[in-house]
């Protein structure tokens, strides 16, 4: 009876640690799956307003609005935050702090239509071309200036993976920095 | 009292498993003194593939082809968490409050230089023979001072 118990006792430790030892070594299951193209939470901003014309996928579409944009006066900036389905604290934190500096020091721009911005999920087929332009193949962050018919790219990836969860303040400074420097 | 004690040792079980799996550090310094290039990566407790795909490569391009300079104390190798309390002066001195990947320079024990790759390490982990690639290459030209 006692080696029963024992036994019993020894079989719930196996199962509890099991799962203790996948649990944590799953961290995307922490966070929720995205497969909209346009995060929800941007509806009614003018965000959403603004990048409603830049829908990826649709080629044609993507590459008028491209085209309009260089014929204008003014340089006209992108930003793509692509991520994948499961998503890592890291990536949530880039994707929350481009919002905020964005929100906090453009929020005139994005009304303009000067900045447009995009949240992409690299694992849903209809960001295929997009993706592949910008060799996006997971969590990314570029910063794309268009002025003249000239196109040109930033990669934030590395700074976004640097300092977006635990040292925001200076991931948001690189960013307003970047994006100030390809409006003018 | 026997439950208690059941799930008192599931506790301490399961702690010791989680803690394990995030303690994970890897600190290769044979000798500080012949010490020419040291590689540093530092990543946070909750990795995504990305992360580890560059932990990947790098040992890869480490352990393939400098495994003799490894051994001989001339390269270092440091992969350590960047949130743990105990690497807060490294995290402040490299900047690496996320994932970082630095390479720093060393003549007579002392750091002369260091430079931060992790832009371009996110650029080109997509393609990895790329990146061992070019590490290698990185690496072996700072080898050469």
């Amino acid at each position: 009876m006692k080696i029963r118990n024992h036994l019993g006792t020894l079989v719930i430790i196996f199962v509890f640690a099991f799962i203790s030892a996948c649990h944590s070594g799953d961290t995307g299951k922490k966070s929720s799956n995205q497969t909209d193209t346009i995060k929800p939470e941007q509806k009614g901003t003018s965000a959403q307003a603004s990048i409603k014309n830049t829908i990826p996928g649709k080629t044609g579409e993507n590459s008028k609005t491209n085209s309009e944009e260089a014929k204008a006066d003014l340089p006209v900036v992108f930003i793509y935050n692509f991520h994948v389905t499961n998503r890592c604290p890291t990536c949530i934190a880039i994707e929350e702090a481009t919002t905020k500096t964005l929100n906090t020091y453009f929020s005139s721009e994005l009304k303009l239509g000067r900045i447009k911005r995009q949240v992409l999920n690299v694992d849903d087929k209809v960001n295929n071309l997009i993706s592949e332009k910008y060799q996006a193949f997971g969590s990314g962050l570029f910063v794309t200036r268009i002025f003249k018919g000239k196109e040109t790219t930033t990669d934030l990836t590395g700074d976004g993976f640097k300092f977006a969860k635990n040292k925001e303040d200076k991931f948001i400074e690189i960013l307003k920095s970047k994006i100030s420097e390809y409006l003018k | 009292m026997k439950t208690a004690s059941l799930f008192f040792t599931i506790f301490i079980f399961s702690g010791l498993l989680t803690f394990g799996q995030k303690l994970g550090d890897t600190i290769i310094s044979n000798d500080s003194t012949k010490l020419r290039v040291k590689v540093l990566y530092f990543h946070i407790t909750d990795r995504c593939n990305t992360c580890k795909s560059i932990e990947a490569n790098l040992r890869k391009t480490i352990f393939e082809n400098f495994q003799f300079q490894l051994d001989n104390g001339t390269l270092g190798l440091s992969i350590q968490n960047c949130e743990l309390p105990r690497n807060a002066a490294l995290v402040k001195k490299y900047d690496a409050y996320g994932a970082t990947l630095a390479v720093t320079l060393y003549k007579n024990g002392k750091e002369l230089q260091s430079e931060d790759l992790s832009n371009w390490a996110f650029q080109k982990v997509p393609k990895p023979e790329v990146f061992i690639a070019e590490l290698k290459s990185k690496i072996n030209e700072l080898l050469k001072n």
